[in-house]
């Protein structure tokens, strides 16, 4: 039984349909990234959830309950907000303790959980302190702190780390999956960024046009996107997208990318005569000497060196730009001009130009969503 | 600010001491009057020096007035009382109706707070005695001619209205994540309220309450119109001991230093919200 | 609440649960409304009635009656009359002697904080006590002004006793007690203009009195209108000052449309007319108020955008 169960969820504010139809299913223990472009409604499903708001159509259970109708307070649910929310008028101390005062403990035991869940995020020596003394690292942890102190069953994180500063960003990113395993609560965690999504989600739900286009493990949507605008939330730099319309040739599938004939693997047969958008990774391109079949002829235009890797930026026949990465900077200075391209055909993604939705290839199945 | 030439400071400082001289002069008067005999009063031309005396104070205390024609007794301390209570009680009811009711529209959109809210404020504007006059008629049919109650209900007309528009837009400006973080932790509506949203809001419903109450007192046609001779407060009470008969003049002066005494102490306590209060939360100070 | 388990077969329809909290919570609000409405209503029912109260029997309806008769009544335009030049002569002095003040103290010195505090005193007096106050200031007798206008050798200014002056002693003491009011609206804005343009017309040598009339002044609009339709809308319906200081004499010199009302129902015990002079004098209020509080919603939002 699922622990987080939202069916066919709808909301609207106004005239605007926020969640239209939402489905989604976290299970105990599981840390479920929600991502998605801002404004489609994520925070409206962690609030929904919270019971913050009340939804227009749809079903929400928690713990295999029904949980519409039950106010906020008695869902039993840990929260962090975006901006903290931390209350202004009390010591970080009383902040995170305001989690447990709702129930009938004594002082002294609220103290000390509060002590442990402090020491764990290490703002122990800040707790008394009132939010206005606190550092942005420090509200956050605090608000942390308070999601966290009552052992909830359920967390729902809406986007702690965006306020915070770069470094610390990092250092949270590594530490957080270790903390939020330890006290084995359900978390619902919601990011704009792709890359925190892949790196705390056992599995990433992703929300477009008010629902979930997918839920998966960061790998499979990774390799396996369900449509074309799942694939393009994920990568940097973005995906290369090349109108193609495959043919038959030779009875093997074949496309033309700038003006090169790139043979598809004989499991891409059913798109032959479809109008397609071929999607290629940036890491997916190699750059070759010599002139060897199924590689592009490419102008080779810039080249930006970013540390850990370099990104290559060509233009096709055509006009058309690709971008390519590649581990490192290569030492060796790139000669800009005429060059060739070589792809991963494994790596390669095929999208239906009219719905968007990919293209799988025979003896594959299709990605869950 | 160095273009300013000596003149034009010079010129400044005169037109501000006057201007100063203008609106506390007769403040200033008062006060000296208070403390001089009718003899001292009468004089011409007036002086600045003199012995001051306690007399009128002690008369207005103590109830006894001694004047030439014999000795009168003068209630006013009883019209003081009457202010203390009227303004308090109204201002205490109207905190307690209208700071729940000011958290209500601030959060809760919904139809008819519009509606209140403006039929509240645009009574702000209407004249009193067409409110007023009617309910002098049926104040004898509803018994409540001659109480407090029926006072301080009234009065609610002037303080509920303040209250409410000051103390709501207190409440818009709390972010109301900081309410819902409280409720999600595990606590209810009311708990969030008084724990959460009044403390946040605190100086505004003080500034709103010290206001009302500063309202409250100075009111005079509220009380003229349906408070009865005994429940009159201060600034009915004074106008009908000034048309009294005999009244010393010192007297009168001591009767008006202690009618405003209250609210100026209060006013210059409550400064940093004045501006706020008077321009019914449309300026913040 | 009740929470059942999630069936798949059933599909639950969800109803939001009536919010009854934020009704129940305004109820008392609503009461006070409701306790306005009635009198008004009421007023407005009078004032279509042939109503005195020492004549009970006589009590019947005569619909405009009221009205007519006081379009052809020269004590109405008496009335009508007077109270337009109280209040177009008080608020015109308030304004420009609240703005002459502001400008004066707009820098934020302590000596101009503690000068504006002060300056709040009058308008912190009950309008009635003021009224006492220049009473026994301008009391023929022993009044400190009577003596220092003899000085000026000016003999025997009778102030509020005389009709040729009691205007100008009532709109005097109207002047003490609410400039203060304009000042502190107007001190409020100032200070909260940017700074920036008044940087720039500085850097680029703009002379002083262009700067005040093309770039202070149009920003300065939204509080000086504000503060004197507020203005306007009281001195209107002025009631306290007047009554204080004379009840309405000498004669008929300040028979404003309160006081005249009052007398109405008092001394003449008159129901219908002083409803109907208080219903025409309502009207007035309700259009100026109308224009008033867009101004003044207008204020507010900037004021909270900026908080």
């Amino acid at each position: 039984m699922a622990q987080i169960e939202v069916r066919n969820l709808c909301k609207s504010f106004r005239d605007d349909a926020v969640l239209k139809g939402l489905s989604l299913s976290v299970d105990k223990g599981e840390i479920v990234a929600l991502f998605g472009p801002s404004g489609t409604g994520k925070t409206v499903l962690l609030r929904l959830l919270a019971g913050i708001y009340a939804p227009d159509d749809g079903t929400i259970g928690l713990r295999g309950r029904d949980a519409s109708g039950s106010p906020p307070e008695k869902r039993g649910i840990g929260m962090a907000f975006q901006n903290f929310a931390l209350f202004p008028h009390m010591t970080a101390r009383d902040n995170i303790a305001s989690a447990l005062t709702a129930r009938k403990m004594d002082a002294a035991k609220i103290q000390r959980k509060v002590g442990a869940v402090a020491r764990l995020l290490k703002i122990d020596h800040v707790l008394g302190h009132s939010p206005r003394e606190l550092s942005n690292g420090q509200k956050q942890r605090t608000a942390l702190a308070r999601a966290l102190v009552g052992e909830p069953d359920i967390l729902l994180l809406d986007d702690p780390l965006r306020n915070v500063d770069a470094k610390l960003r990092y250092e949270m990113r590594l530490e957080l999956p270790t903390l939020l395993k330890r006290a084995g609560s359900t978390v619902l965690y919601v990011t704009q960024d792709f890359k925190e999504a892949m790196a705390l989600g056992d599995r990433i739900a992703v929300l477009l046009d008010g629902a979930i286009a997918q839920c998966d493990t960061p790998a499979r949507i990774y390799a396996e996107p369900v449509c074309i605008g799942v694939a393009r939330l994920f990568g940097d730099p973005t995906l290369n997208l090349v109108e193609v319309q495959p043919q038959l040739v030779d009875d093997v599938p074949e496309v033309r990318v700038g003006g090169a004939a790139i043979r598809l693997p004989a499991s891409y047969a059913a798109a032959v005569g479809g109008n397609f958008t071929l999607g290629l990774r940036p890491e997916s391109l190699h750059l070759v000497d010599g002139h060897a079949p199924g590689t592009i002829a490419v102008d080779l235009v810039a080249v930006t060196p970013l540390n850990e890797k370099s990104v290559l930026l060509f233009t096709m026949d055509g006009g058309n730009e690709l971008l390519a990465s590649e581990a490192g900077d290569r030492g060796a200075p790139r000669r800009i001009g005429p060059s060739r391209l070589a792809l991963d055909l494994d790596t390669v993604l095929l999208f239906d130009r009219d719905s968007g939705r990919r293209f799988i290839p025979a003896g594959k199945v299709g990605a869950k969503s | 600010m160095g273009r300013i030439s000596f003149i034009e400071r010079v010129l400044r400082g005169l037109l501000l001491t006057l201007i100063v001289i203008f609106f506390l002069f007769p403040i200033f008067w008062i006060l000296l009057m208070s403390f001089q005999t009718n003899e001292q009063i009468l004089r011409i031309p007036p002086s600045l020096t003199f012995i001051p005396t306690l007399d009128n104070y002690k008369a207005l205390i103590s109830g006894h007035l001694v004047t030439s024609a014999g000795t009168l007794d003068i209630a006013f301390m009883r019209n003081l009382g009457n202010s203390v209570l009227l303004s308090t009680c109204s201002v205490v009811l109207a905190l307690i109706l209208g700071v729940p009711a000011a958290y209500a529209f601030a959060r809760f959109k919904f139809r008819m707070s519009e509606d209140i809210a403006f039929t509240l404020l645009s009574f702000r504007f209407a004249p009193p005695l067409l409110v007023l006059l009617p309910l002098s008629l049926f104040f004898e049919s509803l018994g409540l001619v001659d109480t407090y109650v029926g006072l301080i209900w009234v009065y609610q007309l002037i303080a509920l209205p303040l209250i409410l528009w000051i103390v709501r837009g207190y409440f818009e400006d709390i972010s109301s994540d900081i309410e819902n973080a409280y409720r999600i932790a595990g606590h209810s509506w009311a708990r969030t309220f008084f724990k959460i949203a009044v403390p946040l809001a605190g100086p505004g419903i003080a500034a709103a309450g010290l206001l009302s109450f500063i309202f409250c007192w100075n009111n005079f046609v509220f009380a003229l119109v349906l408070a009865s001779a005994d429940k009159q407060p201060v600034t009915v009470g004074a106008l009908a001991f000034v048309t009294a008969s005999g009244i010393q003049y010192g007297q009168v002066a001591a009767a008006i230093v202690l009618s405003v005494t209250p609210t100026l102490l209060l006013a210059l306590y409550a400064q940093r919200w004045l501006v706020e209060g008077l321009s019914l939360g449309a300026v913040k100070g | 609440m009740t929470s059942q388990p999630i069936d798949d077969s059933v599909r639950v329809v969800h109803r939001r649960p009536i919010e009854w909290l934020p009704y129940i919570l305004s109820l008392p609000a609503l009461l006070v409304c409701v306790g306005i409405l009635i009198p008004f209503i009421t007023a407005l029912y009078y004032s279509t009635l042939r109503f005195r109260l020492n004549l009970p029997a006589l009590k019947g309806f005569i619909w405009f009656g009221n009205y007519t008769n006081l379009l052809y009544d020269p004590e109405f335009w008496n009335t009508v009359g007077v109270s337009l030049r109280y209040t177009a002569i008080s608020v015109g002095v308030e304004l420009l002697l609240g703005l002459i003040v502001a400008l004066l103290l707009q820098r934020q010195t302590r000596i101009n904080n503690m000068i504006s505090v002060l300056l709040l005193l009058p308008l912190m007096t009950a309008p009635a006590i003021a009224a006492l106050m220049w009473k026994l200031m301008t009391n023929p007798n022993f009044g400190v002004l009577s003596y220092l206008v003899s000085l000026a050798g000016i003999s025997d200014f009778r102030w509020a006793s005389s009709p040729s002056s009691a205007l100008f002693t009532v709109i005097l003491v109207d002047v003490w007690v609410y400039t203060p009011f304009i000042m502190v609206l107007l001190l409020a804005g100032l200070r909260s203009l940017p700074q920036q343009p008044f940087e720039a017309a500085a850097l680029d040598g703009v002379p002083r009195l262009f700067v005040f009339f093309r770039i202070t002044l149009p920003m300065l609009s939204p509080y000086i209108i504000t503060a004197s339709l507020f203005r306007l809308l009281d001195a209107i319906q002025q009631f306290d000052i007047v009554y204080a200081m004379t009840q309405g004499g000498p004669g008929n010199t300040l028979l404003v449309f309160q006081v005249r009302a009052y007398l109405e129902f008092y001394q003449y015990t008159n129901v219908g007319k002083s409803a109907a002079l208080l219903v025409v004098l309502w009207a007035i209020t309700y259009f100026l108020s109308n224009i008033f509080i867009k101004n003044w919603l207008r204020l507010r939002e900037r004021s909270h955008a900026s908080a």
